[in-house]
Formats: structure tokens, sequence, C-alpha cells
């Protein structure tokens, strides 16, 4: 999950990284609140929206009195940016600053550990600095047993030619490692990481993704994940221990599947014929049949959701639970148009047999390919 | 042969007495694997069918000559149950579990490097030498004996690849879940030596996903050191960008970096026979054999 930047600063104060004070208002109202006390000007407004390019998209603003802060936050609270509506903006008082830093440790997939990287040019994307700056970037894997060793940091000051920050730089960085470890990240960027005119090290915005693995470890990125997601559907779905994606805006098929892999070659496969898929549900283990009744109610309520396919394959699924599930939903006015059921597993003819009393078109498939043959089958019949 | 689980292989279960080691268990015990003890903190001196429990890996290992472990253990507990079996000098550590934190396999994966132990998963099904024994949660009646081997990061994507198989007569030597997260214990270029240098061993399937780089390191070592014919299929190529899939590590950055059109064509430049359905696996595996 990528968190917001308020969030970041947040979790960097915590870990006593030098960030940056603010409020965050979700409301004009809560802005005006706000105004009416304010009295750190100039001020920076930045639109809390979990993706780049937001000074461009006009999502950062510089204030100077609260008439400026009323009217440029009003101007945020109505951008769209990159498809995220602005919902919070964040305000901290402006710094004047020397030199633009960058800072971050992300995991690396293909050397399966950290890397530490630093420029002492930032402000802009890595993928920037790394066009303009190759040389000034260093780039330095973090092994488990030794973590970050004050020579490291050394080597980084010198090399940036801030040797007189050694020590302070250490701290900082030491803790973005701590924080790193301690709450599952997968990224932790500080970009800029200024120096400002009084010659301190502050942490001017971050970007942090944490691991969808470990949410659980950590109930405020549970809840904020939940804040920020807008699609019901997702999170009815997730208190199922469901996993519900939607695919395409123009798709009519549901795609039901017990894997991820399985979906994903579903999708494939029913888009080389030519037909798209609205959404799909991974159901995780457990194929009983009040889960598939849930599962079949969620992917209904998906308007535009015509067709649902059911391919459920672990080898020892229950077929007759399955098909149970199945009827149970319809019975209770929960079915699309048709259905295309691929059952495998034991008691196949039984769940045939449940299934094929339905009151809905229902096809059945012996396999994936057979599946999506019936599909287009159905819709063309 | 086949590789790394045998009739050879004496197998140790942690996490014997929860629901899904207790199913197992006995499960595999049913397709002939040699099952030789199991361990679960606090559950010392209880038989699970007949096989007998102990609170340590250590104690398992002082008592039988275990050299494999598989862990039936909840994704944040993976960690310490992994550890205990790899500094306890387990040659070969299963690991199954969906969900485990990427910072908990990042110690794992070092360790287990460090420690010279061979590390599978996790968020796999496992690995099965159809015939010979099984270290895994996989519906065994799908798979047979046979030349075909078959490493996986998708479980359903290789059920059906196997049952087509079968269903098409063309058994299978071992096939391994190499796992769906962003780090994997072993990936496709950690095992490639192991099935090269298998005398039963014919043909080798990979079943790739989208995200992260491990079909285009494996397409770089296929055309360096793999003789034997290699057949890949890539999952995901019509899935939504910048959206995990389910799998963690299966997910394509807005720059399409991790998208299956690199993995195909890389794989290609290798030699690598390219199937565009699991289905059509069988299909080629066939031709291939018959050459």
């Amino acid at each position: 999950m990528k968190l917001l930047e308020y969030q970041a600063h947040q979790l960097f104060a915590e870990f006593h990284l030098p960030a940056r004070e603010g409020s965050v208002v979700s409301s004009m109202e809560e802005l005006e609140g706000l105004a009416s006390t304010y009295r750190c000007y100039p001020a920076v407004l930045k639109a809390q929206v979990p993706t780049g390019g937001r000074g461009k998209a006009g999502g950062v603003k510089i204030v100077n009195n609260a008439q400026e802060l009323l009217e440029k936050g009003k101007a945020i609270f109505n951008l769209t940016i990159s498809g995220y509506p602005v919902k919070q903006v964040f305000i901290y008082s402006f710094l004047e600053i020397r030199q633009e830093m960058y800072l971050s440790i992300m995991m690396n997939r293909s050397s399966k550990q950290p890397v530490l990287i630093f420029c002492a040019e930032g402000g802009m994307e890595i993928n920037e600095i790394a066009l303009k700056n190759p040389d000034k970037i260093i780039r330095l894997p973090i092994l488990p047993d030794s973590g970050i060793q004050k020579f490291h940091v050394q080597y980084i000051a010198d090399y940036s030619g801030i040797p007189e920050y050694a020590d302070r730089l250490f701290d900082l960085i030491s803790g973005l490692y701590t924080l790193f470890c301690e709450r599952n990240c997968e990224l932790a960027e500080i970009n800029p990481l200024a120096i400002s005119e009084e010659g301190n090290l502050v942490c001017l915005d971050g970007k942090i993704i944490t691991d969808d693995n470990a949410i659980h470890k950590h109930p405020l990125f549970d809840y904020w994940r939940s804040e920020a997601e807008t699609d019901p559907l997702i999170l009815d779905a997730r208190s199922w221990k469901f996993l519900y994606i939607p695919v395409s805006e123009s798709g009519n098929i549901g795609v039901i599947s017990n894997g991820s892999g399985m979906l994903m070659s579903s999708i494939d496969l029913i888009e080389q014929k030519g037909m798209k898929v609205s959404s799909v549900l991974d159901l995780g283990g457990g194929a009983t049949a009040e889960r598939i009744c849930e599962a079949v109610r969620i992917m209904t309520q998906n308007p535009k959701t015509q067709l649902l396919f059911v391919n459920i394959f672990g080898g020892i699924t229950r077929c007759d639970e399955v098909a149970q599930g199945i009827v149970e939903a319809v019975n209770r006015g929960y079915a699309p148009g048709k259905f295309v059921l691929r059952l495998e597993g034991t008691l196949k003819e039984e769940g045939v047999a449940i299934a094929g009393g339905l009151s809905v078109p229902v096809a059945f498939a012996d396999n994936l390919v057979d599946g999506v043959t019936r599909i287009k089958e159905m819709f063309e019949s | 042969m086949s590789i790394l689980i045998d009739q050879s292989t004496r197998l140790l279960v942690q996490g014997i007495t929860g629901r899904e080691g207790r199913f197992h268990t006995e499960q595999m015990l049913e397709y002939g694997t040699n099952i030789v003890a199991g361990v679960t903190p606090g559950k010392g001196g209880m038989n699970i069918q007949g096989i007998p429990v102990y609170n340590t890996v250590q104690e398992a290992m002082r008592r039988h000559e275990v050299n494999a472990s598989i862990l039936f253990v909840p994704p944040y507990h993976m960690y310490n149950g992994a550890q205990e079996a790899i500094l306890t000098g387990v040659p070969l550590v299963i690991t199954i579990a969906e969900g485990v934190p990427v910072f908990d396999m990042f110690r794992l994966y070092h360790l287990a490097r460090s420690r010279n132990v061979r590390l599978i998963g996790p968020n796999s099904f496992g690995i099965i030498s159809p015939g010979k024994s099984k270290a895994g949660f996989m519906a065994h009646r799908i798979f047979s004996p046979g030349k075909v081997a078959l490493l996986s990061r998708s479980a359903t994507n290789a059920y059906e690849a196997v049952f087509n198989m079968t269903n098409q007569g063309i058994g299978q030597s071992t096939v391994i879940g190499v796992g769906g997260d962003m780090i994997a214990g072993s990936s496709f270029v950690d095992l490639l030596p192991l099935l090269e240098s298998d005398n039963e061993t014919e043909v080798i399937v990979l079943i790739g996903e989208i995200g992260g780089n491990e079909e285009e390191l494996a397409a770089e070592y296929i055309a360096q050191h793999i003789t034997k014919p290699v057949i890949a299929f890539i999952a995901g190529k019509n899935a939504p960008p910048n959206r995990s899939m389910g799998h963690a590590g299966a997910i394509v950055s807005p720059n399409g970096e991790g998208g299956a059109a690199n993995k195909e064509k890389a794989l290609k430049a290798a030699g690598v026979h390219i199937a565009e359905t699991t289905y059509q696996i069988s299909e080629l595996a066939q031709q291939l054999l018959n050459r």
C-alpha cells in the first residue's frame, strides 16, 4: 500500500526523523477552521494523493495569508490528480533551503535485499536523477546481519561533499532503516531530504510503500487502507477474506476462482477470444457453499457483469458444495444473466446435477479453455 | 531420479498438530511420503497418524534422520519455524504459507544461503516427484510419473497444466511450486541446473507470470547452460496495470516493467518454446518428447 505524504511524515516523526510538523484537513470546513487561527506564513499546501506529479498538476501551492490559504486550498480540493480526487490537504510552514538531496531504502527484488540509495541532488524523481547525475548516485545493498553501519554513512557524506553531516546523516539513515524494518516497508523515500538555511537536515516530502502481506501486523495501516478504499465491493470482499479486483470498465464477464494464477490465465484467455472481463474474485482457500454464495453475491453487485464464470479447481474441491453455494445465491436473488461452471474435484456428478437445476442459463466446462469456449457460445446463442 | 525429493526423503512436518498440518500429513502418508517426525512447540509427545511429535526441530533431528522439512504454519510464524529448521541443519526447507512478509523472506533467504540450505517457497504448493514422494498440499491424483519437469509461480496454473498433461498421458518427473511472492527461497535459475542434470527429466516447463525478472534471468541461464528443451507459459498478459493480482509478486509497474511481453521475448530469444495457454503446454511437451 502506498501511504499518503502526511502519513509518511507521521511515521518519520515517530522514528525521530526531522519530519515537517503540519496539519491535515479533509474538507473546506476544516480548512476554514484552520485558516482562522493559522499564523505560520508563508505556508505550503499539498494535495494528498497516492501518486507523483502533484506539483505539475497544481496540487502544491505556497500561500502568504489566510485569504490565499482558502482560495488555493479550494482549488486543490477541486483537483483530480491521475484519477485520484483530492480528499485531504497537508499544510506546513514554508522553509528556506540550501540544498535538496535524495534518500531512499527500497526492497530490491532481484538481489533480494534492501538497497539504500543516496544522491546529493534531489527534488526530482529518482529516474530523472539517474539520467542527469548518474555519478552522484550511491547505491548500497544492505545485508540482514550488518544493517547500516557508521562507515557506510561516512562514505556517503564524504562522497557527497557534506562530511560535516556524517553524524546527523547516520542518525537519520539509521532511523529510516529501523522504520523500514519495523513497519514492513517496500519503499521508504525522503525526497527531497533538504539542508535548511540554518543548516539542519529536514524531510520535506515522504513516500512510503508498505508490504500488504504484513498489513495485519500494523492496525494503523489497515485503517488507512480501508479509509482510502472507495470501492465498496473491494471492502465487502475483504471482509470475507476474498480478493476482488475490478479489471475493465467495458467488460461484462465476471470470473471467480481459487487462485491468482488461474484468474490471470482466465483474463488472458477471455481477452484472447475478443471478450472482456469486468472483474475477478479470488476465493483464497475453502470453497464452502456459504463462501461460494457470498462470492457470487459480491460479483453480481457489479452491474456490468452479465455472465459469471466459476472456475474452481484444487483437486480436492467438493463440487456439490460449490454447486449448492451457487444455487443458494440464485435463490436469494443474486444471479447474473448466465453461468459457466467448471466443476473439477470430488463428487463432480452430484455438483452437475445440483447446478443443472438452476433457473438461469448454465453451461458446464471441463477445463479453462473449454470454459472460455462455452462463454463465447453463451453470448452468441 | 527426479530432483529434491524421492523415496529417500525423510520428511519432518512442522506444524503437524494444526488443522492443515494434520490433514496434509494424512494425505502425504497416503501418497507414500516417508514422514519420520513432526514438530509443534508445546505438543511434544503426541502422535499424529502414528508420527511422533516433538517440541523442537533439534529433538526431532536427534531421534530421526530428517533430510527435509515442510512447514504448515501461519504466515506470521513462518519466519521462526523456518529459521529453526535452517539453523538446526535441515538441508531442504519447504514453506507453503501465503502472506509471509517480504522482510521475513529477506532475512530467511540470506540465512538459508549462508547455511547452504535449499529453501522453497513461500506461497507455494510444495514439491512432488510423482509416484515417489510429495511434500506439499497439491491434490496428488492429477499427477503421474514421467519425464516432464515443471516449475511454477502459480499453484492453480500448475494444476491446470499438470491435469491436462496427465489426461494426455504425459507424466512428470518433479513438479515444484517456486511460489508467487516477491522473494522466493529458490527461483527458476536456482532450480534449472538440477533439472539439467536429472537423467529422468527430458523436457522442462516453466510457468511464470507478470512481475519481477525471474523469467528474464531464467532465459539468460537457459541460453548459456540448458541443453534440454524448455517450454514456458506466462500468465497475466491482460492483467490491469499497477494492481497486485493477488500474488504479492505479480504486479506490472506503470512503466511496463515486469510485463509479460518482455518475458516472452527474452525466453523466445533463448530458444524456449512459448505456450499460449496452459493447455498448449501438453501439445508442445508431446512434440518435444517425440523428437
